[in-house]
């Protein structure tokens, strides 16, 4: 279809997709922010690396390719931000307004769902990989196949990966057995445990 | 990639040719626990999302913004 339109380049340099693309952008600060703020465990910490995460996008729209999702596209440029800027200065999750440690009580809306304050201090002690891709596949409505862009592994990996962080959730959070969860039924698996050596290095 | 390779060679070694089982070097967790967990990650990262948006990263992309309208090209 494209191949019948006159593409002359004065309505290229007209209809250049920038003020769509900023659009874009806005749109995806919230999702930025929380993903920030899951791999780095501050909210402080999310916003420098989503400013920064900006700037790159910005100057690098041209690399972004239409069509494709943009937020897996953004998550992959905060990511690696993070991982060769924020961490090498020996950033783990870290405390200062800490997501993953803060007692704050924070409702569970959702029927069934665990508390949450429980679950923060339970992501925060797992690996970092296996924390990304729960986030990113669990809640951010990255496919695997996204999620696995994002992080440079196989969707394989990704899998793996997700697996392993669940278990290990359901381990820190004593929820290995279906009676053990909000939500009750029949218990089908009783002795689920995770070996300890699956720990990221 | 170095952490999971230490990890599961043992196990990739004996489940050589099976790649389902290869991968699945974890019990896979009963649905009503893999459900509750999956509405917690999501009311968590809900949570972060809703957060109020700071001035400075709206005001940065319309800086950026108007200051390719102006330089122009």
């Amino acid at each position: 279809m494209a191949a019948d339109q006159p593409l002359n380049s004065a309505s290229l340099v007209r209809t250049a997709p920038k003020p769509s693309f900023k659009e874009l952008l806005v749109a995806e600060i919230p999702n930025l922010r929380a993903f920030g703020a899951s791999l780095s465990g501050s909210m402080h910490v999310a916003d420098d690396l989503v400013q920064d995460t900006l700037l790159k996008a910005w100057s690098h729209s041209g690399s972004f390719m239409e069509g494709t999702n943009i937020r897996a596209w953004l998550f992959t440029i905060l990511r690696n931000t993070y991982y060769s800027m924020y961490r090498k200065r020996g950033r783990e999750v870290q405390d200062t307004d800490g997501i993953y440690s803060s007692r704050i009580a924070v409702p569970a809306d959702q029927d069934g769902a665990l508390d949450l304050a429980d679950l923060r201090i339970a992501l925060g002690k797992l690996p970092e990989e296996q924390r990304e891709v729960l986030i990113m596949v669990g809640a951010t409505g990255l496919s695997y196949e996204e999620a696995a862009v994002v992080c440079g592994v196989a969707v394989g990996t990704v899998k793996s990966r997700v697996n392993r962080g669940r278990n290990r959730l359901a381990e820190l959070l004593g929820i290995q057995r279906s009676d053990d969860a909000a939500d009750s039924g029949s218990t089908v698996s009783v002795n689920q445990t995770v070996s300890p050596v699956l720990r990221a290095s | 990639m170095n952490g999971r390779h230490d990890i599961s060679a043992n196990q990739a070694a004996a489940n050589e040719g099976n790649p389902n089982i290869d991968r699945m070097d974890a019990p896979v967790l009963d649905q009503k626990i893999q459900d509750a967990i999956g509405r917690s990650l999501k009311a968590h990262y809900d949570d972060l999302v809703s957060a109020p948006v700071p001035d400075r990263l709206l005001a940065l992309l319309a800086e950026l913004e108007a200051k390719e309208k102006d330089g122009g090209s």
